[in-house]
């Protein structure tokens, strides 16, 4: 055994005993695999830029931001993207109204009155819901909900139309309905439960624990559950290629057909708009505003979500 | 004693304590808003299913799409196709996920600024509209790589965009790996490569394969960015290389959807059907390798 | 001072039969006495200079001396915090894998500089084995833990022969022969901390370190690890960390107590308070603070 012994040993006994640079081979091919992402977004970037910067060379920001037609394949065309913005705006706010309540209230069920064993059969409903593709949920707006929209429609007036915001926006906040459920959860359940425990301890019932102690120390989380919501119907495409129509009104009127930044990107892509026309930047372009909305939504999510995890964890 | 009536009082000495009007009240709209979500998953399936089934026999995968014909028209190139891009998918983004997993959580130092910009970017991608990752396959991969609208095209569009999802969830599984079981390794004079190697990986295998599953899962229900990539032509052949024009059933039903017929409605739905169907199948195995193989530490 | 000893063998649990030399509890330095010369005849394996050890900025050891001798049990003892399990730590460089641990003063093993710029880490760690608190054997089957170590230093013949070479080492190889392909986690928590053990010896390291590798097992178990720990003392160099005095007493040859200073700043540093042979240590220690402690008024 161990025939080094003390002074006898060498001063090299404890180098490589052999080289070793498959280590750093490896190490070099992971980084290489991680920086494949940060690639990724370069390509986002490298891919909308030029073109967008071409689009905007020829429309002044002013018509792009201010004009209230978006026409760009009429003679003459008319780049106002007001049109796209009001019916995204139109379907995100129906969406949030929907996934935002029915979402935090599956969430407080599931974090402060579910037993484990009603958490194990109400999750995976919610998972469920959230695999379903968009496409499902656009073909059920346009046939089944909207034809049970107009069937129902209370009094004389006229109803949606066949296409309509109304139909697209509703169903999209039953399809981000897991998102906000899951996120806002989470941060229910990183609040200590000594806080309940002391909120418990004065003589509180649950429905006031609930609203008045785990629902502020979980507000970041919430809100950051919301944010992420918003940027999801934002970015949503099927849905309302599918329900909402193709025409771009300048309206909030959720009844009638509308198209959004993604619906119009989407009706654009499909035709095989030349490489070198005008018309192709305008996809871009609008391609561009997605991004930089839903970046910005999704970082200010991330610092949120960081936030109450620092403060809790 | 406290007698029942007394209970709806106000001054009650007991411990039975008062009704309280609001607390059941509150559950029960917590409760609503759950079985809501429980009843529209119902109605949407049930929908779908009895909308689809006449039209659940064979010729929906013998049959190729038909624009005229809706009794003759099928979906089995969009089957195929689906088939492909998944495979494909699954090639490209399984092992650059996990590779970017093992660096973040095996070697990445958290306090160098790279680092943890990466970690940033990968969340964020994970919010990018699937929609952008078509600008991104349009603009880079099609255009600039010239691969053209083809099958490659989508798969690696596909594959960048549930690259976030692969991840993340490869990221939880090595975490899960305790780390008494790094030590043991390293304390025995292996490297660090082999360490993750020969143990953590090992080990890690059941919750990533659980994690690619459902992030395939997304990619099979992805049609977005395939709008731009050329998937929307009217195919009526199978793929036989990467190289080759394809379709997919999410497309495919898409396109059934925009018909006015009510003929190729039910088509749609008698897809969709099959595109559940694969999911269901895809999901249940990922549930079943998490049960099977779940380690005890 | 009989108050020590006597303490010692009112609270002593451990079964006493199949101890070497039938030497009890009562009087673990006859066991001691037996093997030890004087330290300054027994060859230095680590020397350790002015020892401090950084977490960032906080300094969790400060300003140790100590030398460990070859073929001896060295025990470190003291209260939890007092940077014990992290100096055992820097002898095999295991602290090298906390972000933000820095080493000041100097480790030598054999004389040589152990955190040298030539000094390859993983060549240490084969060196220098070490057994963990708590029981950690791989997921695998009982051969694939103890061939584990042996097939990553690269060796691919005679993995049968020093696997049971290993076993026996370790003296679980009666218990385990006819089921070497089962998983060792279905082992007992003693089987597997031995299985640990012979995991270690079956990379033929010179020295083992073992960090409170009894404090999750039942006296039973601990008591046959602390056999074969004076086997091992033929073969090997064995530091123990350890928070239980009576086993230090009993298995040691040297002992060194640690306990954690409080500075002005009210931040805790480890410190070595008194090194010496364990018979001594335990009867005349020279500095009260050891006193107090294995007397039982303090930790």
């Amino acid at each position: 055994m161990a025939s080094a012994s003390a002074g006898s040993a060498a001063g090299s006994s404890l180098r490589r005993s052999r080289p070793r640079y498959g280590e750093a081979v490896i190490k070099g091919l992971l980084l290489a695999a991680a920086l494949v992402s940060v690639a990724t977004t370069v390509g986002i970037v490298a891919s909308l830029l030029p073109p967008a910067l071409r689009f905007f060379g020829e429309v002044g920001f002013g018509e792009f931001f201010g004009g209230t037609e978006w026409t760009p394949l009429f003679k003459p065309p008319s780049y106002g993207v007001l049109p796209l913005i009001t019916a995204t705006l139109t379907t995100t706010a129906l969406a949030i109204s929907v996934a935002v309540p029915i979402g935090l209230a599956a969430a407080t069920y599931l974090s402060e009155y579910a037993t484990p064993r009603t958490r194990k059969v109400l999750k995976p409903v919610l998972e469920v819901l959230a695999g379903i593709p968009t496409v499902v949920y656009g073909f059920f707006a346009l046939t089944f909900f909207t034809p049970l929209l107009r069937d129902l429609w209370p009094g004389s007036g006229e109803g949606p139309e066949i296409f309509n915001g109304l139909s697209a926006g509703l169903i999209m906040g039953v399809m981000i309905v897991p998102t906000v459920a899951s996120l806002s959860e989470d941060a229910m359940s990183a609040v200590p439960q000594s806080l309940r425990q002391g909120a418990y301890a004065l003589g509180s019932t649950r429905r006031l624990v609930s609203i008045r102690v785990v629902l502020p120390a979980a507000l970041s989380g919430i809100v950051a559950a919301i944010v992420l919501a918003i940027s999801r119907a934002v970015g949503e495409t099927m849905i309302v290629a599918i329900a909402a129509g193709l025409k771009p009104e300048f309206t909030l009127n959720p009844l009638q057909a509308m198209q959004t930044m993604t619906g119009y990107i989407a009706a654009a892509g499909e035709g095989d708009l030349p490489v070198a026309s005008f018309d192709y930047t305008t996809i871009f372009a609008v391609g561009l505003l997605l991004f930089v909305l839903t970046f910005a939504m999704n970082f200010l999510s991330i610092r949120l979500v960081r936030k109450y995890r620092e403060v809790y964890e | 004693m406290t007698t029942a009536p007394a209970r709806h009082r106000t001054e009650n000495p007991s411990l039975a304590g008062r009704f309280r009007p609001l607390e059941p009240l509150f559950k029960g709209m917590l409760l609503a808003s759950l079985a809501l979500a429980v009843l529209f998953l119902v109605v949407l399936l049930s929908y779908v299913v009895t909308e689809g089934w006449d039209r659940l026999d064979p010729r929906l995968w013998e049959n190729f799409p038909s624009k005229l014909y809706p009794e003759r028209a099928g979906a089995q190139s969009a089957i195929v196709g689906t088939i492909y891009v998944i495979a494909l998918t699954g090639a490209f983004c399984v092992p650059i996920g996990v590779m970017t997993a093992i660096y973040l959580e095996e070697y990445a130092d958290g306090s160098r600024w790279w680092n943890r910009m990466i970690e940033l970017n990968i969340q964020n991608l994970a919010g990018v509209p699937s929609i952008v990752y078509g600008i991104l396959g349009l603009g880079v991969i099609a255009r600039g790589l010239d691969l053209g609208r083809t099958l490659l095209t989508a798969s690696l569009t596909l594959s960048l965009l549930v690259l976030p999802v692969v991840i993340i969830a490869a990221r939880e599984a090595i975490r899960a790996v305790p780390g008494s079981i790094r030590q043991a390794s390293l304390a025995l004079g292996a490297t660090p490569w082999q360490t993750i190697a020969r143990q953590v990986l090992p080990a890690a295998v059941p919750g990533i394969a659980t994690g690619v599953i459902l992030a395939l899962s997304r990619a099979i229900g992805e049609a977005a960015p395939l709008l731009l990539l050329g998937a929307v032509t009217h195919i009526t052949f199978n793929p036989s290389g990467i190289t080759d024009s394809y379709t997919v059933l999410p497309i495919q039903i898409f396109n059934w959807t925009k018909q006015p017929e009510a003929e190729f409605h039910t088509l749609a739905s008698a897809a969709i059907v099959i595109l559940l169907f694969i999911l269901l199948a895809m999901n249940s195995v990922a549930i079943w390798v998490r049960n099977r193989y779940q380690k005890r530490w | 001072m009989t108050t020590t000893s006597s303490r010692l063998s009112t609270s002593q649990g451990v079964p006493v039969t199949g101890r070497p030399g039938g030497a009890g509890p009562v009087q673990p330095t006859v066991v001691n006495d037996a093997v030890e010369g004087p330290f300054d005849l027994v060859d230095t394996v680590f020397e350790v200079a002015d020892v401090s050890v950084f977490y960032g900025d906080y300094e969790a050891v400060r300003n140790v001396d100590m030398k460990i001798g070859k073929r001896r049990i060295t025990a470190m003892i003291g209260p939890s915090g007092c940077g014990k399990s992290t100096l055992l730590r820097c002898f095999n460089r295991m602290n090298d894998l906390i972000p933000g641990t820095r080493l000041g003063g100097k480790i030598t093993f054999h004389g040589e500089d152990l955190y040298g710029d030539h000094v390859d880490p993983i060549e240490v760690r084969r060196r220098i084995g070490m057994v963990f608190q708590k029981p950690n054997p791989f997921p695998k089957s009982i051969y694939d833990n103890i061939a584990y170590g042996p097939r990553v230093n690269g060796v691919k013949r005679g993995l049968d022969d020093l696997v049971e070479e290993a076993l026996v080492g370790a003296a679980l190889w009666d218990e385990v022969k006819d089921k070497l392909k089962q998983n060792a986690l279905a082992l007992s928590g003693g089987q597997q901390q031995r299985l640990c053990i012979a995991r270690t010896i079956a990379v033929k390291p010179e020295v083992i370190l073992m960090d409170e590798p009894c404090s999750a097992l039942d006296p039973i178990a601990t008591a046959k690890i602390e056999d074969l720990m004076q086997n091992l003392t033929r073969d090997y160099t064995i530091v123990i960390v350890t928070h239980n005095m009576q086993q230090a007493a009993r298995v040691s040859h040297r002992t060194a107590f640690f306990t954690a200073d409080v500075d002005r700043e009210g931040v805790r540093h480890g410190r070595l308070v008194e090194y010496d042979e364990t018979s001594k240590l335990f009867t005349t220690p020279s500095d009260e603070r050891t006193e107090a402690y294995i007397t039982g008024r303090f930790g």
